[in-house]
C-alpha cells in the first residue's frame, strides 16, 4: 500500500534529516465480512474489514489517496489525529465528503506517536466494517521496551446492517435488548426484597424508561479480534521470555469489553496513543474508540488466552498468544451479567435535584471530588495519603473505591482474579504535553437522552437543532460532564487533546475518548490550539446518529492553518 | 491522616518482615535491616572497597544507557548514576526475584508520598529511619534519585549470582527498566 517517495528514499540514503514523506492509497469497497455463522456484506479498506493498519513514522508527512468504491458517499476520519481541520474527514464538518468514484487526497504532517485508528465518518459505514488500524512510530526510543508487537483491534461486528439496526432502534429501543427482565423476575424479587421495595423498583426503571440490564442497547452481534470470531481464534506468536507490546483497540460501534489475559499480568504503558507512566493490572475495560498499549511476558512455553468481554457480558472476543499456530489455553467463561442499580441513575433528571443535595458541590476545582459521589473520593487527587484510610489497608493492590463510577453502581469492573482493575484514577501522563494552568472557562454538558423514544442528545437538544459550541483559540476550556443517562457514553472531540481530569495535577492524561458511566459527574479539558470546525460527539454509532453530537468552531488563532492543506486530489 | 498512614504502614510491614528476615550479614545492612523486603541478601556482593573501574550510567524514562554491564567476579566498580529523566528512578543491584519483592515496597512509599512521581521527599523518608515504620530506604545496594542528580554507588562483586541493576518504582521495572549484570 506504501509508496515511499523516490526522492525520500534519496534522501535517506544520503543521510540527510529531511522530513520522511510517505504515500498511501486506500480504496473503500464492498467486502465480504466472516462472521462465522454467516457472512454479511460490508464496507471495507483495500478490499478487506478490518483494513491493513498503516504505520506512519512521527514527523513524516503523509499523503494518502482515498478512492471511493462505494454507490454512496464516503469518508476517512484518522481517529485521535491532531491535524488541520479539513484532513479530519467528518462530511459537513471537515469536507465534503467522497463522492462515489472520486479520490480525495489527505495530506498532513504526522505531529504525534503511538496506536490509533481510522474509520468511515459517514452514515453506518464504520459499524458496517470501514475501520482499521493505525500505529505511529515514534521519533525518540520510546520509555518501554518490548521484543514484538501485535495489534488487537477489537469490533462487535452485526448480522444486521447499521441502517438496519438505527431503524429497529427506533421502533423500539429494546429491540436488541435480549436480556430484559421479565415478569418471572419481578416475582423473584418480590420473595427476595418484599412486595413494596420490589414495586417501588419497578415503578423507579418504569419512569425512566430503562431498565437495570441497559447496558448494551446492541446485542447479538459477533465480537472480532483481529476480525477473527472466537472459534477462529486470532493468534499471535511469540518465544517465550519475550516482551510483547499489545495495541489493544475498540473498533465496536457500541460495545464496551473487559480484557484479560489469564495468567498474565499487564503493563499499561499508553491510553489513547499518549504514553503514561507504567502500570501493571490484570484486567482493563476499553470504552469504544479508545486504545491502550499494554506489555506482557510469557514466561512459559504455552498459549493464552486474550479474553474480551463485553461489559454487559452479552458476547466476548478470544484470541491466543503461544509459542507456535494451532497451541491454546483455556477460553475462561463469560462472568454473570452486572445490573444497572439505582446508583447508576443518580443523575437521572427524574432525581437530579435529590441527587445533587445528596453530594454537595464537591466540583469546583483540580482534585477535589469528580464522579458526583458522596465526598468519600474527594480527596483523590490531593494527596496520597487519604485513600489507604478507606478500609484500613495500605497494601499496594488494595481495592479503593473507582471514582469513575458511582458509588454502589452496577457497572463498576472487578477483576476476575481478584487482582487489579484499571481505573482512569491510574492514568498519569508520562511526559504531559501542556504545562498544568487553571481552565479559561468551564462548559456544562450534559448528557441526556430518552431510551424509549432512542434519542440521544446534549444538555436536552439533539444536534439537528442544536448551535455550534464556540471556543476561542488560546483559551483553555473546562468540559463538565454530567451523564443523565443510564449508559455510558464514551466522549470524543476531534482535532484537539482531551485532557482527563483524574486528580493528577500536572500529570492528568491526554486522551481522545473519555468515558463518562452512568451517574457521574467527569470534567476534561481541552487546550484550543487547533483553528477549524470540529466534531463533538458520542462515539457509540447510534447515539451519535441520534443526536448526542455537537459542532464545534474554534475561531480566531492563526488563520493560515485553519487554509491550509486543502487540496484536493 | 496521619493514623490512616501509621496503620497502612504496620500493615504492610507485618506482610513484609518475614520476608526482610533474609536481609543480614554479609551486606552490612544490619543497622536498618528489618525494615526493608529487598535488602542486600546473602550473595549478592557487597558495598565499597576500592574501585578498579568506573561505569557511567544514564537515567532516562523509563530505561538505564547502557542496558547490559560485564564485570569480573570480585571486581569493585564505581557507578557513577545520572537522573536524566523527568521522573524519580532507581538504581538497585539485586537479583530478578529481590527485585520483584522490591517492588511493594517502593509502592507502599508512593501510596505513603513519600516518593511522588518526580520527587523523593527525603526529609521525610529519613524521619522514619530507625522507627518501627522505617521508610528511609537508606540501603546500600540502591540508589533513588530524583530528577537531575548524579549519585555513586561502589560496589564490589564477590558473587556469582544472576544480577540485575533496576527501577523499582511502580510500573517502572514491569516496563522494561532493568539491566542485566553479568558476572564473568
Amino acid at each position: 500500500m506504501r509508496v515511499l517517495s523516490i526522492a525520500a528514499i534519496a534522501l535517506t540514503l544520503l543521510g540527510a534529516t529531511a522530513v520522511q514523506a510517505g504515500e498511501y492509497n486506500i480504496t473503500v469497497d464492498r467486502v465480504k465480512i466472516d462472521l462465522g455463522h454467516t457472512t454479511k456484506t460490508g464496507v471495507g479498506f483495500n478490499g478487506k474489514s478490518p483494513g491493513e493498519t498503516l504505520r506512519f513514522t512521527e514527523g513524516e508527512d503523509v499523503v494518502i489517496n482515498v478512492k471511493n468504491n462505494l454507490n454512496v458517499d464516503t469518508s476517512i476520519h484518522w481517529h485521535g489525529f491532531i491535524l488541520p481541520t479539513a484532513m479530519d474527514g467528518v462530511p459537513g464538518l471537515s469536507f465534503d465528503g467522497i463522492k462515489p468514484g472520486e479520490t480525495f487526497t489527505y495530506r498532513f504532517p504526522v505531529v504525534q506517536s503511538g496506536t490509533y485508528w481510522y474509520h468511515s465518518h459517514s452514515e453506518f459505514q464504520e459499524p458496517d466494517g470501514a475501520y482499521g488500524s493505525i500505529i505511529i512510530d515514534s521519533k525518540k526510543r520510546e520509555p518501554f521496551k518490548y521484543d514484538r508487537e501485535y495489534v488487537v483491534i477489537i469490533a462487535d461486528k452485526h448480522h444486521h446492517s447499521g441502517a438496519k439496526i438505527m431503524r429497529n432502534l427506533k421502533t423500539d429501543a429494546d429491540y436488541y435488548n435480549r436480556k430484559q427482565r421479565t415478569l418471572f423476575d419481578f416475582f423473584s424479587d418480590i420473595s427476595s426484597k418484599g412486595s413494596d421495595a420490589a414495586l417501588a423498583n419497578r415503578e423507579e426503571w418504569g419512569e425512566m424508561r430503562m431498565m437495570p440490564t441497559d447496558i448494551e442497547d446492541v446485542q447479538g452481534y459477533t465480537p472480532l479480534m483481529n476480525g477473527k470470531t472466537p472459534d477462529q481464534n486470532w493468534t499471535g506468536l511469540f518465544k517465550k521470555g519475550e516482551r510483547i507490546r499489545l495495541r489493544f483497540i475498540n473498533a465496536s460501534a457500541m460495545s464496551f469489553f473487559d480484557i484479560r489475559i489469564p495468567g498474565l499480568k499487564m503493563t499499561v504503558v499508553s491510553a489513547d496513543g499518549n504514553n503514561v507512566q507504567p502500570v501493571t493490572v490484570d484486567e482493563f475495560r476499553i470504552a469504544v474508540a479508545e486504545t491502550y498499549d499494554v506489555i506482557v511476558r510469557p514466561k512459559g512455553e504455552k498459549a493464552y488466552t486474550i479474553f474480551a468481554e463485553s461489559m454487559g457480558r452479552t458476547a466476548a472476543a478470544r484470541g491466543t498468544l503461544a509459542p507456535r499456530l494451532g497451541m491454546s489455553a483455556d477460553v475462561p467463561e463469560m462472568r454473570e451479567p452486572p445490573l444497572l442499580t439505582m446508583s447508576d441513575m443518580r443523575l437521572s433528571p427524574l432525581h437530579r435535584a435529590a441527587g445533587h443535595a445528596g453530594h454537595g458541590e464537591g466540583h469546583g476545582g483540580h482534585g477535589e471530588g469528580h464522579n458526583g459521589g458522596e465526598g468519600e473520593h474527594a480527596g483523590h487527587g490531593g494527596g496520597h495519603g487519604e485513600h489507604a484510610g478507606h478500609g484500613g489497608h495500605g497494601q499496594h493492590g488494595a481495592k479503593k473505591p473507582d471514582p469513575f463510577y458511582a458509588p454502589n453502581s452496577g457497572l463498576k469492573p472487578t477483576a476476575a482474579n481478584g487482582g487489579k482493575f484499571l481505573s482512569y484514577a491510574d492514568l498519569k501522563a508520562q511526559k504531559p504535553l501542556y504545562p498544568d494552568r487553571e481552565a479559561t472557562r468551564e462548559m456544562e454538558m450534559r448528557l441526556t437522552g430518552n431510551m424509549e423514544r432512542y434519542s440521544w442528545s446534549i444538555n436536552g437538544v439533539k444536534y439537528a437543532d442544536s448551535d455550534p459550541i464556540r471556543f476561542k483559540y488560546g483559551e483553555r476550556v473546562r468540559i463538565k460532564f454530567v451523564n443523565e443517562t443510564m449508559m455510558t457514553h464514551p466522549m470524543h472531540l476531534h482535532g484537539m487533546w482531551s485532557i482527563l481530569d483524574n486528580g493528577s495535577g500536572k500529570w492528568d492524561p491526554l486522551k481522545h475518548v473519555i468515558s463518562v458511566a452512568p451517574g457521574t459527574t467527569v470534567y476534561m479539558e481541552t487546550e484550543v490550539d487547533a483553528p477549524g470546525q470540529w466534531a463533538f460527539h458520542c462515539h457509540l454509532a447510534y447515539h451519535a446518529k441520534a443526536g448526542m453530537f455537537r459542532k464545534v468552531i474554534v475561531e480566531g488563532g492563526p488563520k493560515e492553518a485553519a487554509l491550509k492543506d486543502k487540496t484536493k486530489g | 491522616m496521619t493514623n490512616f498512614k501509621s496503620a497502612a504502614v504496620a500493615a504492610l510491614l507485618a506482610v513484609l518482615v518475614p520476608v526482610s528476615l533474609t536481609h543480614a550479614a554479609g551486606s552490612g545492612t544490619q543497622s536498618h535491616g528489618g525494615s526493608h523486603g529487598h535488602g542486600a541478601a546473602v550473595g549478592i556482593g557487597t558495598p565499597g572497597g576500592t574501585p578498579s573501574r568506573t561505569v557511567t550510567i544514564t537515567m532516562h524514562d523509563n530505561y538505564y544507557e547502557p542496558e547490559n554491564i560485564s564485570v569480573a567476579k570480585g571486581e569493585t566498580v564505581k557507578f557513577v548514576v545520572k537522573n536524566e529523566g523527568s521522573l524519580v528512578h532507581e538504581f538497585n543491584i539485586n537479583t530478578p526475584d529481590s527485585h520483584a519483592n522490591h517492588g511493594p515496597h517502593m509502592a507502599m512509599l508512593f501510596e505513603m508520598g513519600m516518593i511522588e512521581p518526580d520527587k523523593v521527599n527525603r526529609a521525610e523518608m529519613a524521619a522514619t529511619k530507625g522507627s518501627d515504620h522505617d521508610m528511609s530506604h537508606d540501603i546500600p545496594n540502591s540508589l533513588l534519585m530524583n530528577p537531575g542528580e548524579t549519585q555513586e554507588l561502589v560496589w564490589t562483586f564477590n558473587t556469582d549470582k544472576e544480577l540485575e541493576f533496576a527501577c523499582n518504582i511502580p510500573g517502572h521495572y514491569d516496563a522494561g527498566m532493568y539491566g542485566a549484570l553479568a558476572i564473568n
